[in-house]
């Protein structure tokens, strides 16, 4: 078998055929940098909007953030805040008004493939079947067919959809249609991986259900992740790290490391009086947040 | 959408039930076309007692068995009259379908053109502001001309044959399809272009994987508009110098006063247009079949 780029044969070997994965999972390592997956740093980021009426709106001000490699950082906060604002900025889809984003050396400009982005909604692309939605992304690199058909079978096996690689997206349900989007960042082997409120649609039990696949999927890769929500219990559920920022112009008012995510705790983990106590102690943020500046309250 | 499925499912099932069922459990389908069917029967008998009864000079309104004989007379070899040995082929020197596969062969010309010029032309204007603000009101005048005002110009340009009739058509068709090309491109959800960029495609990449499929579907339906327009334009177009043609025979036809014939054409016209939009909205659905299941 040859592939292509290193960085796939990288990939191809990370990922493990499912009956391994358990084996897997169970190995209690903690999380550690790859060497190919390099810190993030945020300087001075501002972002302004000016609206169509002429006003201007501060969405973010002034945020400084050094996020290591291999870090599951979660963001809360109020809704309209600046959260999806300071991660388009990450992502390259907006330019900030002040200050730099810069992964590892390179200052970010634009959209790349080293900063994969799952949206809130599935954006798949009706056009194509499942599997060709996974295979996009080597595609665009020029990985040849039989290789990135390999790639996206085990892409989507890993997430559960390896009954439905020939469908098209419109054909799966909700939550099938955002693990079909996570296989799809998971396959281009992006070095972060960007997450907006991505369970935001789902419905309880499939958010709880794709929450641990995506424990366990970080778990094996060690990529950095940098994720929205705005339940305090998935932030503290999923990351190793936790930011509360405050209502707008948003900023970082709270950075809580979270050392609870062990490879054996399930959803049980949540009625940890650790987990308890860190969730009271973020909530209290976000509603002093709230208070000092007389926004909305938090959704929940 | 499902209930939908399920109302069809019962409905469309065998006949099965007591008797009170029957009536109801015919199938969708059957019971719309037997009320088009019972429609066009009343339709024709009253066209046909009207002219039986002599209520109406025949050449003003000839019967159905007229028009019938002269769209069979159009299509054959036939002696002149009843008395006369000479035999003459079609109507105006051409068969019938001759002349409308002379119209057809327009329409093809002339939209084939339009649709690549307008689809590339509506790209650019729809992908580059500044490009698209600035042609934007010419187009806009273009579209709001009616073609026939301006195939006298075209007469001037290129001359009374089929070059000018298939510069008109072009003219009028490309307009919509520019249009739909560019509302299309306009009209793509930004986070479908970033999910693209993310994943690593180079501006060209970014047109050829997602703006042109998701421009697709505005494209066929602006093509259904052109082809509608310029089958009507055809036909008008067709009044100067325009045999073989489906428009310049009921054309001729009418001057000579032969009201069965021009009758005849003008129900060939009309089904040759339904049929044109029927093929091209399959190939719309052929093509995309996901317009209308995908959200953004
Ligand atoms: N393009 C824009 N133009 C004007 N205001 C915007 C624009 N995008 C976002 N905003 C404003 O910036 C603030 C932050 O938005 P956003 O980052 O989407 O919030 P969050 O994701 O935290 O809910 C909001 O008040 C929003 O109204
Ligand atoms: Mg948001």
């Amino acid at each position: 078998m040859t592939l292509a780029s290193p960085r796939i044969v990288r990939t191809a070997r990370a990922i493990a055929r499912p009956a391994e994965r358990n084996a897997m999972t169970f190995v209690d390592s903690p999380p550690a940098a790859t060497a190919d997956t390099p810190p993030i740093t945020l300087a001075g980021v501002t972002k302004d909007f000016v609206t169509d009426s002429g006003d201007t709106v501060h969405a973010v001000a002034q945020v400084d953030l050094a996020i290591e490699p291999g870090e599951f950082v979660c963001i809360v906060g109020p809704s309209g805040c600046g959260k999806s604002t300071l991660m388009d900025m990450v992502a390259g889809f907006l330019p900030p008004t002040g200050g730099t984003v810069s992964v590892g050396e390179r200052v970010v400009t634009a959209p790349g493939q080293d900063r994969g982005v799952v949206f809130q909604q599935p954006n798949l692309f009706p056009w194509m079947s499942v599997r060709h939605n996974v295979e996009l992304g080597p595609r665009l690199r020029g990985v040849r067919a039989r290789e990135r058909r390999e790639l996206a079978e085990r892409f989507l096996t890993l997430v559960g959809l390896e009954q439905f690689m020939e469908r098209r997206p419109y054909e799966l349900s909700g939550g099938m249609q955002q693990r079909c989007q996570i296989a799809r960042v998971l396959a281009n082997d992006p070095e972060v991986i960007l997450m907006d409120e991505p369970f935001g649609a789902l419905d309880a039990l499939t958010r709880e259900r794709l929450q641990l696949e995506l424990l366990e999927i970080w778990r094996q890769k060690r990529k950095t992740v940098i994720f929205i929500t705005h339940s305090v219990d998935e932030a503290i559920f999923l990351g190793t790290r936790v930011l509360v920022m405050s209502a707008r112009p948003g900023r970082v008012i709270l950075d809580q490391p979270v050392h609870l995510a062990g490879p054996e705790a399930g959803s049980e983990l949540r009625s940890l009086p650790e987990f308890v106590a860190l969730r009271d102690k973020v909530s209290a943020a976000i509603y002093a947040a709230q208070n000092v500046h007389g926004a909305t309250p938090v959704d929940h | 959408m499902s209930a939908a499925v399920a109302t069809a499912a019962t409905e469309s099932g065998p006949a099965q039930g007591g008797p009170r069922g029957r009536a109801r459990s015919w199938p969708t389908g059957l019971r719309r076309g037997a009320v088009h069917a019972s429609v066009f029967a009343a339709l024709m008998l009253t066209w046909w007692g009207v002219t039986a009864a002599s209520l109406i000079d025949p050449l003003f309104l000839p019967g159905p068995a007229a028009v019938w004989q002269a769209f069979v007379d159009a299509n054959t070899c036939h002696p002149v009259n009843e008395t006369s040995s000479r035999i003459v082929c079609g109507a105006q020197n051409y068969f019938l379908w001759e002349h409308l596969l002379a119209s057809l062969q327009r329409i093809a010309i002339g939209v084939s053109a339009a649709v690549a010029f307008g689809v590339l032309l509506g790209f650019l204007m729809g992908t580059m502001r500044g490009f698209g603000m600035v042609l934007e009101p010419y187009l806009n005048f273009l579209r709001a001309l009616p073609p026939l005002g301006y195939i006298g110009l075209l007469i001037v340009w290129f001359g009374i044959g089929d070059v000018s009739k298939i510069w008109l058509l072009f003219l009028a068709a490309f307009p919509p399809i520019t249009m739909a090309t560019i509302a299309g491109v306009r009209g793509i959800h930004a986070s479908r272009i970033h999910a693209v960029e993310s994943l690593g495609a180079s501006r060209w990449q970014v047109l050829v994987h997602v703006v042109f499929p998701s421009t697709l579907p505005g494209v066929i339906s602006g093509v259904r508009i052109a082809v509608g327009f310029a089958w009507t334009t055809v036909v008008a177009a067709e009044l100067n110098n325009g045999i073989p043609g489906i428009g310049g025979l009921a054309y001729v036809a009418g001057t000579q006063l032969q009201t069965p014939l021009v009758i005849a054409c003008i129900i060939v016209i009309g089904l040759a247009a339904i049929a044109l939009d029927s093929a091209l909205k399959l190939l719309g659905a052929v093509a995309v079949p996901w317009y209308g299941k995908a959200k953004a």
